[in-house]
């Protein structure tokens, strides 16, 4: 994982997909680079080193009911499902074998003092979540009170993060709630709308 | 009409987590008599010693796969009729064909909450009590 201000130059060439909150995006392209910018929410890179596939998703468990300490509550829910379906998609695409995941996990940021600490409650998610499937992180950047551009070369696994001025926290900290809003709506009704094939 | 808590139903997922979470919305749902698999072998090893009533079982694990694990339930005479649920993510929509083609008895989304889960499981085995 590099940290730094500047961009490695495997970085600044080849194809730049956007990650965006409640995406899971999987590749082998050796040209491609994921990218996304986390504040409280979470991304995590799940890679197969033997297959060079590897994948990045995002998403941020906002619920903060009392639901929200219940490690199955639905926002604990949506997440295990978040990784659950980055961690199924490299290894169809990839070896098939757990073994041969790498995995790093980045964001969970506290960059709205006015709220409480979701990105804390992201990160005893993840944490949590990786513990209990007996899964090491190869890597992490979590925490911290700024938000952060995270870029992922899916095919050979570098990681590169930069850490973003905090004049940006307040607005991506809105943004990261008001999205999050929308999916759990989206969510809801998709499940009330699912297709009734029986 | 069956009461939830004298049916027997086995969840089968090699992720702790989804197992939980299946678990703790079984058990919301009044059923008390869960048995946990952590793969699909596992759920074979294990049919043949309990008495099992609904499979919940996941689509994609590591050795056998919830495919897989429904053909050789459906091929066996103890097991043929037994009810099966299969979990999937949304983009597995076009494998739920051949899961039906299979013989399943009906299929939840994932992420589900408990009225989803309770409107599937009355669909295969009847309204609960």
């Amino acid at each position: 994982m590099v940290l730094s201000s500047s961009l490695p130059p495997e970085f600044d060439r080849g194809v730049v997909t956007t990650v965006h909150q409640g995406d899971c995006l999987v590749s082998s392209e050796a040209d491609l680079t994921f990218s996304t910018v986390l504040g409280s929410c979470i991304s995590a890179c799940v890679r197969d080193r033997t297959a060079h596939v590897g994948g990045m998703n995002h998403f941020l468990l906002a619920e903060q009911s009392a639901s929200a300490a219940d490690r199955y509550g639905a926002s604990a829910r949506y997440g295990a499902f978040a990784m659950e379906q980055l961690i199924n998609q490299v290894l169809t695409r990839g070896s098939g074998k757990k073994a041969n995941l790498e995995i790093k996990v980045f964001g969970g940021g506290k960059i709205n003092g006015a709220l409480d600490d979701i990105g804390a409650k992201n990160i005893e998610f993840v944490r949590e979540f990786l513990l209990n499937e007996g899964y090491e992180m190869a890597k992490e950047d979590l925490g911290g009170t700024y938000a952060r551009r995270v870029m992922f070369k899916p095919h050979s696994g570098r990681a590169f993060v930069k850490r973003l001025d905090n004049a940006a926290n307040a607005s991506i900290a809105r943004e990261e709630l008001a999205v999050a809003a929308r999916r759990h709506k989206l969510i809801t009704k998709s499940v009330l709308d699912d297709i009734e094939l029986f | 009409m069956p009461k939830a808590s004298a049916v027997s139903v086995m969840i089968v997922d090699d992720q702790q987590s989804m197992r939980g979470i299946c678990k703790y919305i079984l058990t919301q749902l009044g059923f008390t008599n869960i048995v946990e698999a952590k793969s699909g072998r596992d759920a074979l090893g294990k049919l043949e010693k309990s008495n099992v009533d609904l499979i919940i079982s996941d689509w994609n694990m590591d050795d056998i796969d919830g495919l897989t694990l429904l053909r050789v339930i459906r091929k066996h005479p103890k097991t043929q009729a037994m009810p099966f649920i299969m979990a999937t993510g949304r983009s597995d929509k076009e494998q739920v064909k051949e899961a039906i083609s299979s013989g399943v008895n009906n299929y939840i989304i994932k992420p589900f909450d408990a009225s989803t889960m309770k409107k599937r499981i009355e669909a295969v085995i009847g309204v609960l009590s």
